[in-house]
C-alpha cells in the first residue's frame, strides 16, 4: 500500500501505533476519516480483514484527543452481537493503551452486570458498546436526553445484518431518537460488501450521504467436494461423503464446518464423532447450546485449541478466530452473500484467499454449489431487500418513549416518519398504535379505567406513563427477536442449553435424542426443566428446530437456471450428475433460462402435476398452497402437496388438464386472503406481534408458568380478535408481516406476472429424472392445522374401538 | 347438536363440544370455570386481552339454554374471574340472565373465584348435592359421587408422530372435572401432578374436545 504523502492519518493519534506495527493505512480508511471529518454520515463496505473496526474510531478517537480530557459519552458503537461487542473492547483496547490515550470506553449489553450498569449511567464512558436492544433500554431511561445530549457519532457495525429484519425498525427508530437528542450527531456504518449499497446509504445517511467502498481483489477458491460415493437424489444429511469429509479435516490445521440447521449440525457432530480414529479435537457450536459451552468452544478456537467446528449461523459474524484454514459448507449455500460471510471466516489475511470446500447433500444442491462458485467469480452479490417498517416495533417504542416520560404524540410522529423504514408510515395507523399502548386498542370499551398511558387533560397531545412500575414491564420485553417455547436443559445439574418445547412433548420417558454433541436420554420434565442423563443407545432422535430455513435466493436461483440450461458444461459435472442431466432431457425437456417447465404424469392411478419455479421454499410453499384451491376448483380432486427450493409436486385423483389456465396472477388475487386465513401463519405471527408491542408479556427462559390453569395463550387472543375486531391494528400488521416475510409476496408475484406465457408442458408416461429428488419428498399430506387435530383424534377413536372390539371377541 | 354419551355413576350424561355437559335424567345444565371478566381483570395489571370474552361466553350459554331448555343450570365454580368481573356485564346481559331465570333455575357455585362476589338475585352455594352426586369447585374426601372443575384439564395425545393438547372432560370412578367453559382461559394437563392428586392416574375416561365432535379416548 502507498503512503501518501498528504494522508491526514499521518498526523492521527493512532499512527504512532500503526507504525509500530508495521501496519499502513487502508485506501477507504483514508478516505472515511476526510468525509466524516467533513460532515458526512458514511457507510463504509470493506471485506473482512480490512481494518473495518479500526475504521469507525478514527474520528471519534482523532476528536476525543482533540477535545483533551472530554467529559461524558461522545461515541457509541452498536454490534449486533453481544460476543462481538466484547470482541471490539478487546481490540479496541491494544491501541489506547498502548499509546495510553486518556480515552474511557465499556461495553454494555444484556450481560453486564446491575452494578456497572448503574455506575455507566452516573459517569458515562467516552465510547460506548452496545447492542441495538441495550440502545433501546437506554433510551427508555428518563435522564436518556441527558445522556446523550453530547454524542458525536454512532457506529453501526455489519450494517448489512440489520436492513432487513424487524431488528433495523427498532434501532432506526433509536437512532433518530439520538438524533432529536444530540442534533450534531454523524453516523458511519460498517458493512460487508453488498449489491445494493445506495439502500444501505438510504437506510444511515441523512447529512451529506457518502458511500466508501473497499473491493477485495484476491478472490476465495472455492471447490466441490470431489467424492466417489454417490451423490443421494434428496435428503439433507451428507451421509454419503462422510468419511472424505474426515478427510479434509485432516488435511488442515483447523477447519469449520457450516451447516444450514442446527439438526445438522448436531447429525454431522454425531457421524463425525463416529468415524474419529485419529481422535481429532471435533466441536459442536450452535445458538441454543448455554452459553458456556459456547464460549468454551469459542475460546478453544480463537486459541487454535481444536481441528474441527462443526457451526450454524451462530459462527459467521464475528472478529478473527485464529488460524481458521478451510471452510467446509454441507448442504446449499442458499445465497452468495451467505456463503461469501461463511467463506471469509477462514484465512483472515487480505492478500492470500479463502479457502473453501463445499459438500452438497443432494443432486440440486450440486447444481446450485456449481452456481454459487460461479457467481463469486463474478462478484455477483445478493440484493438485500429493505423492509418496510413492522407496525409492532413503533408500538413498543412509543411504550419506550413513555418510560422516559411525557410526550408529544405530534412531536413523536415526526421524529419516527424520520426513519428511513417508517416514511410512509400514516398518521391514522401511528394514532391506532398509540391506543394499543394505552389500552390494547379496542373499538369495545369495556374498561376505560385501567390504561398504561393517558392524556393529559389540559393537553390532549401529551400523554403520560400512569405509573412507575409499567417501566419494569417494558423492559422484560425489550427487543424483537421472538424464540420459540424453549426448556432448559439439565444433565444433573448441569445446564446444556435449551431446546424447543415442541419438541420434548413429542418424546417420552426414555426416548433419546442428540443435544450438544451427546446422546441423551430424556427423563422428565419438571417447572419447565427438561431432565435428562446420558444414553448408552446409539439410535436416537436429532432435535428438530422449527424456522430458521432459509430460503434460495433470487440472484442464485438465476444462476440455477442458467447454468442447468447450459447443456455444454455437463460434460465437466461428476458423471452421475451428467447422466441425470442428459436422461432428463431425453425423456422430458431442460427449461430454458426464462422458461418454466410443467411436467404432469401418472402413477399408481395418482395424477402429478411437477412445477420447476425456483422461487425458494417460501414463495413455492404459498403456490402449493393456492394451487391447490386452484386445483380444487376445477374439481380435479387435489390431494397433497410438496415444496422444496426449486419445485413443486402436486397429486390429484384427477388428470389437471387445465394448468395453464390455473397457474396465473389470477390465483394469487383469487385465493391468498383465503390460504392466510385458514393456515397458521398469520397466527404465529399474530404470537410475535402481541409480544412485540407488548400487548402480552414475553415468557422468558425460566421463568415459571404462575397463572397454573388460567394462563392465556396467544392463540386464544388471535381467535377473539378475528371474530370480534377483524380490524384491529395488530391483526393489520400481523397481516402485513406474512406478506412480506413468510410467503415471499413480491417474489411470487413476480413470477406468476409472467408465468403463462412461459409455460412448457410436458406430459409424461411416467416420473422424469428431474422430478425424482421432490418426489422422493413427499411423506405427508398437507392440511391445514385444524384438520390435523381432528384427523388425529377420529384416528385415534377409531383405532381403540376397533382394538376394543377384538377384546370383547377374545 | 353431536354430543357424547358419558357413563358416571351410574347415570347417563351428554359432554357437547362447546364444553358443557347436560344430565338428561333430571334436564340439568352443567358448565364450569366461565371467568366471565377475565379481560377486565387482566386490564387493570395493564395486560390488555381483548374485551370480548364476556360477550362470547354469555351468548354460548345463552344458545345452549335456547336449544336445551333445562330446568336447571348448575355453574360448578368460577363463574366469575374476580370483582372487577361484573363491570364487563351490560344491563342488557343481566335483563336477559333474569328473563332464563323465569323457566331455568340457576344453581351458582362458589369457586376459588368468586367465593366472595355477590350479585343481586343470584342463589350461591359452596356446594350442592342431588341423590347422590355433589355439585362442588375442587372435590373433597366423600363418598358421594362428585362433579367438579377447577382445573381446566387438558390431554395430550401422541398419535403417528404428532402431538396435541386438547381440552377434555375427565373422569374417574368417582370424580368428574368438567372442562372451562371461557374463552380466554387456557388449560392444565391431566397428568401435571395437581390433577394426578385428584383423580389419580389410571382408569381415567377421557373425553377430548373437538371442533364440533366430542370424542373418547
Amino acid at each position: 500500500m502507498n503512503i501518501n504523502k498528504s494522508n491526514p492519518l499521518l498526523l492521527h493519534p493512532l499512527n504512532k501505533w500503526m507504525k509500530k506495527k508495521k501496519w499502513s493505512w487502508f485506501p477507504h480508511q483514508i478516505e472515511t476519516f476526510h468525509y466524516v471529518r467533513t460532515g458526512s454520515d458514511v457507510v463504509v463496505f470493506a471485506p473482512t480483514g480490512a481494518g473495518k473496526t479500526l475504521t469507525g474510531f478514527i474520528n471519534p478517537i482523532d476528536d476525543l484527543i482533540k477535545l483533551k480530557k472530554f467529559k461524558g459519552l461522545h461515541t457509541l458503537y452498536i454490534s449486533p452481537l453481544k460476543s462481538l461487542a466484547n470482541d471490539i473492547v478487546r481490540n479496541l483496547e491494544k491501541p489506547i493503551k498502548d499509546l495510553d490515550l486518556n480515552i474511557s470506553f465499556q461495553v454494555r449489553t444484556g450481560d453486564t452486570t446491575p452494578y456497572k450498569k448503574q455506575k455507566q449511567k452516573q459517569k458515562p464512558p467516552n465510547i460506548l458498546i452496545t447492542t441495538p436492544e441495550s440502545l433501546a433500554l437506554l433510551n427508555s431511561y428518563e435522564n436518556a436526553k441527558e445522556f446523550f445530549h453530547n454524542l458525536k457519532y454512532i457506529i453501526i457495525d455489519e450494517i448489512h445484518t440489520f436492513l432487513d429484519n424487524k431488528r433495523a425498525d427498532l434501532l432506526s427508530l433509536n437512532i433518530e431518537r439520538l438524533q432529536t437528542f444530540s442534533p450534531n450527531l454523524q453516523r458511519i456504518g460498517l458493512s460487508a460488501t453488498l449489491k445494493n449499497k445506495q439502500d444501505a446509504k438510504k437506510w444511515l445517511c441523512r447529512k451529506k450521504p457518502k458511500i466508501v467502498s473497499y473491493e477485495n481483489s484476491v478472490l476465495p477458491k472455492i471447490k466441490i467436494l470431489e467424492s466417489k460415493e454417490r451423490i443421494p437424489w434428496s435428503g439433507h444429511m451428507a451421509t454419503y461423503s462422510i468419511n472424505e469429509i474426515y478427510k479434509e479435516i485432516m488435511k488442515s490445521k483447523l477447519t469449520i464446518i457450516f451447516v444450514n440447521t442446527r439438526a445438522q449440525a448436531e447429525y454431522m457432530f454425531k457421524n463425525l464423532w463416529l468415524i474419529n480414529k485419529k481422535k481429532l479435537k471435533i466441536a459442536v457450536h450452535h445458538g441454543s447450546l448455554e452459553k458456556n459451552l459456547r464460549l468454551k468452544v469459542e475460546n478453544n478456537l480463537s486459541k487454535g485449541l481444536v481441528d474441527c467446528v462443526v457451526a450454524t449461523s451462530s459462527l459467521e459474524l464475528g472478529l478473527d478466530y485464529g488460524d481458521v484454514e478451510k471452510i467446509i459448507q454441507v448442504g446449499a449455500p442458499k445465497g452468495i452473500n451467505r456463503l461469501l460471510q461463511r467463506v471469509g471466516r477462514s484465512n483472515h489475511n487480505l492478500n492470500t484467499p479463502s479457502k473453501a470446500i463445499l459438500v452438497p447433500t443432494n443432486r440440486f444442491e450440486f447444481i446450485e454449489a456449481k452456481a454459487a462458485i460461479e457467481e463469486i467469480k463474478k462478484n455477483n452479490l445478493d440484493k438485500i431487500d429493505l423492509k418496510e417498517g413492522s407496525f409492532d416495533v413503533v408500538a413498543q417504542h412509543i411504550f419506550a418513549t413513555a418510560c422516559a416520560g411525557q410526550f408529544n404524540i405530534h412531536d413523536l410522529y415526526k421524529e419516527i416518519i424520520k426513519a428511513y423504514p417508517y416514511k410512509k408510515l400514516k398518521l391514522n395507523d401511528f394514532k391506532q398504535l398509540i391506543n394499543l399502548i394505552q389500552d390494547g386498542g379496542y373499538v369495545l370499551k369495556n374498561y376505560d379505567q385501567f390504561k398504561r398511558i393517558f392524556q393529559l387533560r389540559e393537553n390532549k397531545n401529551i400523554y403520560k406513563l400512569v405509573n412507575k412500575r409499567e417501566t419494569r414491564k417494558y423492559r422484560m420485553n425489550v427487543g424483537t427477536i421472538i424464540e420459540n417455547p424453549m426448556l432448559k436443559i439439565k444433565l444433573g445439574t448441569k445446564t446444556l442449553g435449551n431446546i424447543e418445547e415442541v419438541f420434548i412433548q413429542n418424546l417420552s420417558q426414555g426416548d433419546s435424542f442428540i443435544f450438544a454433541g451427546q446422546v441423551l436420554e430424556f427423563q422428565s420434565m419438571k417447572n419447565n426443566l427438561v431432565q435428562v442423563k446420558r444414553s448408552k443407545s446409539l439410535i436416537s432422535k436429532i432435535p428438530s428446530y422449527s424456522g430458521g430455513r432459509m430460503p434460495l435466493s433470487t440472484n442464485l436461483a438465476n444462476s440455477v437456471r442458467g447454468l442447468l440450461a447450459k447443456s455444454n458444461m455437463w460434460d465437466l459435472y461428476p458423471e452421475q450428475i451428467t447422466e441425470w442431466l442428459k436422461r432428463q432431457k431425453y425423456i422430458s425437456k431442460i427449461p430454458k433460462k426464462d422458461e418454466y417447465l410443467v411436467e404432469q404424469f401418472p402413477r399408481k392411478k395418482i395424477f402429478y402435476t411437477v412445477i420447476y419455479t425456483f422461487a425458494g421454499w417460501h414463495a413455492n410453499q404459498t403456490l402449493g398452497f393456492l394451487l391447490l384451491r386452484g386445483f380444487k376448483e376445477f374439481n380435479y380432486k387435489p390431494l397433497g402437496f410438496v415444496a422444496n427450493d426449486y419445485a413443486i409436486v402436486l397429486w390429484s385423483l384427477k388428470e389437471v388438464k387445465e394448468i395453464k389456465t390455473i397457474l396465473n396472477l389470477g390465483l394469487l388475487d383469487k385465493h391468498l386472503d383465503n390460504y392466510l386465513e385458514e393456515t397458521s401463519i398469520v397466527k404465529r405471527l399474530f404470537r410475535d406481534n402481541a409480544i412485540i408491542s407488548c400487548l402480552i408479556e414475553r415468557r422468558l427462559p425460566g421463568m415459571e408458568k404462575t397463572g397454573k390453569q388460567v394462563l392465556f395463550s396467544s392463540d386464544l387472543i388471535y381467535t377473539v380478535l378475528k371474530k370480534n375486531e377483524p380490524d384491529h391494528i395488530l391483526l393489520k400488521s400481523s397481516y402485513e408481516d406474512a406478506k412480506k416475510n413468510m410467503i415471499d409476496y413480491d417474489r411470487l408475484r413476480e413470477i406468476l406476472k409472467k408465468i403463462d406465457k412461459k409455460i412448457i408442458l410436458k406430459k409424461l408416461t411416467s416420473i422424469s429424472p428431474l422430478a425424482v429428488p421432490i418426489i422422493l419428498e413427499i411423506n405427508r399430506e398437507n392440511l391445514s392445522k385444524k384438520e390435523t387435530d381432528e384427523y388425529i383424534l377420529e384416528d385415534l377413536e377409531n383405532e381403540i374401538l376397533k382394538e376394543a372390539n377384538v377384546l370383547s371377541i377374545n | 347438536m353431536y354430543y357424547q354419551l358419558i357413563n358416571f355413576g351410574n347415570e347417563e350424561f351428554h359432554a357437547y363440544p362447546n364444553k358443557s355437559l347436560y344430565w338428561k335424567r333430571l334436564n340439568t345444565l352443567i358448565v364450569s370455570d366461565l371467568h366471565i371478566g377475565k379481560s377486565i381483570s387482566y386490564a387493570k395489571n395493564k395486560q390488555f386481552l381483548p374485551p370480548y370474552d364476556t360477550k362470547e361466553i354469555l351468548n354460548k350459554i345463552f344458545v345452549s339454554l335456547d336449544n336445551i331448555k333445562p330446568s336447571n343450570l348448575i355453574v360448578v365454580g368460577d363463574l366469575l374471574h374476580d370483582v372487577f368481573s361484573t363491570l364487563s356485564i351490560k344491563d342488557q346481559d343481566y335483563k336477559n340472565l333474569s328473563q332464563y331465570m323465569k323457566n331455568t333455575d340457576f344453581i351458582w357455585i362458589k369457586g376459588n373465584h368468586d367465593k366472595n362476589i355477590q350479585i343481586e338475585g343470584f342463589k350461591n352455594f359452596t356446594n350442592y348435592k342431588i341423590e347422590k352426586f355433589l355439585f362442588t369447585h375442587i372435590p373433597f374426601e366423600t363418598s358421594l359421587f362428585q362433579i367438579c372443575g377447577h382445573y381446566h384439564p387438558k390431554v395430550k395425545i401422541s398419535h403417528r408422530g404428532k402431538t396435541i393438547f386438547k381440552t377434555c372432560f375427565v373422569h374417574n370412578e368417582k370424580i368428574f372435572i368438567l372442562p372451562s367453559f371461557g374463552i380466554l382461559t387456557g388449560g392444565l394437563d391431566i397428568h401435571s401432578k395437581q390433577i394426578s392428586d385428584v383423580l389419580g392416574k389410571k382408569n381415567l375416561s377421557i373425553y377430548p374436545v373437538g371442533h364440533d365432535k366430542v370424542y373418547k379416548l
